[in-house]
């Protein structure tokens, strides 16, 4: 029932539209073209910050409330280390040094670091921490908290939530009167989304005493204290309440004082007071959303960025006679027409998947409309996928039968795949599909036990690399039998391993230029067929609360699961009712 | 002395079975607590953090079998429960159902007793007027209702009486979330409030059962001798009624109203899932689907005791009710 929500998708995209941003935060903090680079600019002070956009400041008052289906009574612990519940701390209580949005090609907002340098060939960065911000107690925040928090992810591993300290090559983590360097042993470039965007800063005068210190990866941090714009007060089993903190740093913000986070249990409650006006921000799939959330109120708004596919994972294990085959993978692309799959499937919310694993619109620079087109997969083609199954040896004497697996209760995937069913009988593929527990479905996919797997890869990142990389580097897969980290299809192809290999260290351009190779990978060898593109459930409702962001304003990813996205939302959010 | 000693036996004996089943069952269920934290987290977390996370929690899942096995009896009798590793991941497992017991017990419980007490009613009275018209009319009606699924029950009352009267009755959680908890009248209106829905589907359906097993039990009795003879006494009909009938045809519904009053705990996952009521019932279904060994564990014991003691007390109580049952045993 819940796993509508639970296959939300957290992860984040980016959209080659750079809008000129409304608020003087990212005015001031960045150029949106230059992400990449160092920042120019000096580190600013927070009073510029919250000024320099002029039009863009609002009184402060009002309450919001979330409508989040997390699918469990709150623990009311709020420890960012916590993975079950860092999503109820992150970006509201604790920050990032510097915040990247996907949907704006990582266009950079500076937080706790005012700004950075990268050094030689990107194996090392230096911060620049903001002066004059205190944390939720009162107590000054510096340089020294954010280098112990890094060190203390080396101390405890189960803290170090990305593998900096062992995958990414961590060295050390220092910090020198205003500034925190790190050394790495290698190119860090892929990973500052992490370090960076990820890891929530806490505060050394707290982690370093008693419970917290000698056991942070188990500290409750029933209270926690963090420089972000809210704190808990009070927290129950059933709801989380946020009150703006007084000692934030960017001057007459938050603008909404008190936040309400219910924990919602399912997503039929929760939809249900979306519908009626008691809660402002959706993050759920509604089915049926016209008619049920759109057409009770003119103040009801939709809007679901796509960020990740969601495809067919065919085994290419060559124990897997079928699905091993070329021809068969390619037919089963050639006879998909995705937008009807689209339409009926998921209501028209997820829209159609392409074969280069590019998600459209939000990745459009990565794109390659032409080579797509050259293969004929931008569109159906029933004459293709017939000629590609003949040359696969399969023929309506000798037909084609597989099974897919899904996940029980993910209505939206059993309708679309119902669809898919009927177009491959089209061309002579007879599609069985089998629901199974979740439980049960991701022990057979991780140990490569299925012909066809319905599945969307859960996280991806701020460019199209990150989501291909999980689905199809031949080091995150795993012999059939053994649990694959997110290879599941088995893909081992050295060339394509050497185009993930060079992506680190190459320019911008560069990068666009691997990720396309890598998306002519996925046309010329069908590794996996993407079906149609996950979204971030995005419901807001505009009768009192305003700044949501939208598509002509992306600045951020907006469903309530996304962190730290979720602060830069609260950051712009006011009521109009305040005013 | 012998009666009770051997039913005491029993007891001891199917609890340590239950017990041995609850550990082994979940363990043989598909997935591992670490897979589906890792598919909690959107795989975005990597595994190695995860699995050392876990085992600072306590999930130690190389450990030998047996010794595993011994530390959980002795943990369950000790009341070691343990920290969920679960959706709560951290909090401890006393905390969880500590906070959602008194909410179970007071919707469920409450709607299981006023159930059996005014379905007994109905019965009683539709039995006593055979062919009346109570009993032309409630009882096939509530039998109807009886058959009816919670959730369907659950799902037409909040269309009724909280979407189309736009939020007469609140159609979602114990109270409203906006109010600290307290003794406050306006705290205490707010939960009595929202108890209203999710009572009334339990209530709906659990009525039907009760109102036909006691009205049939009530024929059967209305024809035995004493009645008759009670009739034949001239006694008033009242007394008749409830003394020698009703008393005695209450007696095979007081096993089954034990069972359930054991099975109140368990909640009812429909209802507190359709409600958004955190009970204990939802978090049985929450710990089961994120394989949450600790907290399953501490609830199946939970279940199995609750169980267990009422069916002890509602044989003791048949036994000082009921001398034939003491001169069988």
């Amino acid at each position: 029932m819940k796993s509508d929500n639970g296959r939300d998708v957290d992860m984040r995209a980016a959209k080659a539209v750079v809008a000129v941003l409304a608020t003087g935060l990212l005015v001031a903090a960045c150029s949106s073209t230059k992400h990449r680079s160092q920042n120019t600019g000096q580190a600013s002070t927070p009073s510029t910050q919250a000024t320099s956009g002029g039009s863009s400041t609002h009184k402060a008052g009002g309450a919001l409330t979330i409508v989040n289906v997390q699918g469990q009574t709150w623990s009311c612990q709020f420890n960012p280390f916590n993975p079950a519940n860092f999503q109820e701390s992150l970006g509201f209580v604790y920050e990032p040094l510097v915040y990247v949005n996907l949907l704006e090609n990582q266009t950079e907002t500076p937080m706790l670091a005012s700004s950075y340098t990268w050094g030689p060939d990107k194996k090392s960065i230096t911060f620049n921490i903001r002066s004059g911000v205190k944390w939720n107690d009162g107590q000054p925040f510096s340089a020294q908290d954010v280098a112990f928090t890094f060190n203390l992810m080396k101390r405890v591993p189960a803290t170090d939530l990305y593998s900096l300290w062992t995958g990414a090559g961590l060295q050390s983590v220092t910090a020198t009167g205003n500034q925190v360097s790190m050394q790495f042993d290698k190119t860090a470039q892929p990973y500052f989304w992490y370090f960076a965007n990820l890891v929530g800063i806490v505060p050394q005068h707290i982690w370093s005493t008693g419970n917290a210190a000698v056991h942070p990866e188990t500290f409750a941090d029933p209270h926690p204290v963090g420089t972000g714009p809210y704190k808990v007060s009070p927290c129950s089993p059933n709801n989380i309440q946020y009150v703006a903190n007084p000692y934030f740093w960017q001057p007459g913000k938050p603008y909404i004082q008190k936040v309400q986070y219910p924990g919602y249990l399912d997503n039929g409650p929760a939809n249900l007071d979306l519908a009626n006006g008691k809660g402002e921000w959706g993050s759920q799939f509604i089915p049926n959303i016209h008619q049920f959330y759109l057409s009770k109120s003119s103040d009801n708004h939709t809007w679901s960025p796509p960020v990740l596919n969601v495809a067919i994972f065919p085994n290419l294990d060559p124990s897997h006679a079928a699905t091993s085959k070329l021809g068969v993978r390619q037919a089963i692309s050639y006879a998909l027409d995705r937008n009807q799959i689209s339409q009926i499937g998921e209501d028209g919310q997820e829209p159609a998947a392409n074969q280069s694993g590019v998600v459209m619109p939000t990745f459009q620079k990565y794109y390659d409309a032409n080579a797509l087109a050259a293969a004929g997969y931008d569109k159906q083609n029933l004459d293709k996928a017939k000629s590609a199954l003949a040359s696969a040896g399969y023929s309506p004497s000798n037909p084609l039968k597989l099974t897919i697996i899904t996940i029980t209760g993910y209505t939206d995937w059993d309708a679309s795949l119902a669809v898919v069913k009927q177009q491959l009988k089209k061309v002579g593929i007879d599609l069985t599909v089998q629901d199974l527990a979740q439980q049960t479905f991701l022990s057979r996919l991780y140990n490569g036990d299925f012909d066809l797997a319905y599945y969307n890869q859960p996280s991806g990142g701020p460019t199209p690399y990150y989501e291909l990389r999980n689905s199809l580097y031949s080091k995150n897969t795993a012999p059939i039998g053994k649990a694959a980290s997110t290879n599941y299809e088995r893909y081992r192809n050295p060339a394509v391993d050497a185009l993930f290999d060079q992506y680190p260290s190459a320019d911008d351009a560069g990068q666009v230029s691997i990720v396309k190779q890598i998306g002519a990978a996925m046309v010329k060898d069908v590794p996996i067929i993407p079906v149609t593109e996950a979204v971030d459930w995005f419901q807001y409702n505009t009768k009192d609360i305003a700044g949501w962001p939208t598509e002509q304003d992306q600045y951020a990813q907006p469903a309530a699961f996304n962190v730290p996205d979720v602060e830069q939302v609260l950051l712009h959010l006011y009521s109009l009712s305040a005013q | 002395m012998r009666y009770v000693l051997r039913r005491l036996g029993f007891f001891a004996l199917t609890l340590w079975a239950a017990l041995t089943l609850n550990f082994f069952l979940p363990r043989f269920m598909p997935g591992n607590p670490l897979q589906a934290l890792r598919a909690r987290t959107h795989g975005k977390v990597s595994p190695e953090a995860l699995q050392q996370m876990l085992t600072s929690y306590g999930f130690k899942p190389h450990q030998n079998v047996v010794s595993q096995y011994f530390a959980y009896l002795g943990n369950m009798f000790t009341g070691h429960w343990g920290v969920s590793i679960g959706a709560t991941l951290g909090q401890p497992v006393r905390q969880i159902i500590g906070q959602a017991l008194p909410w179970t017990l007071g919707l469920v419980g409450v709607a299981t007793v006023l159930a059996f007490l005014l379905g007994s009613l109905i019965g009683v009275l539709a039995g006593w007027r055979r062919g009346g018209m109570l009993d032309s009319v409630l009882p096939p009606v509530f039998v109807v209702t009886s058959a009816l699924p919670y959730f369907w029950v659950g799902l037409l009352l909040i269309l009724v009486f909280s979407v189309w009267t736009h939020g007469w009755l609140p159609s979602d959680f114990n109270y409203d979330t906006s109010l600290q908890p307290g003794l406050s009248p306006g705290f205490v209106g707010s939960v009595l409030q929202h108890a209203v829905l999710p009572g009334a589907t339990i209530l709906i359906t659990a009525i039907g059962a009760w109102i036909l097993t006691m009205r049939n039990n009530m024929l059967t009795t209305l024809a035995e001798d004493y009645v008759r003879m009670a009739r034949a006494k001239g006694l008033p009909d009242r007394r008749i009624m409830f003394d020698y009938a009703a008393r005695n045809a209450m007696l095979p519904n007081l096993a089954g109203f034990a069972m359930s009053l054991g099975f109140v705990i368990t909640g009812s996952i429909l209802v507190e899932y359709v409600f958004n009521y955190p009970g204990l019932g939802y978090e049985l279904y929450n710990a089961v689907q994120n394989t949450d060994y600790p907290l399953m564990q501490a609830l199946f014991m939970l279940f199995t005791v609750a169980v267990l003691l009422a069916l002890l007390i509602c044989e003791f109580a048949i036994a000082v009710l009921d001398p034939r049952s003491r001169a069988r045993a």
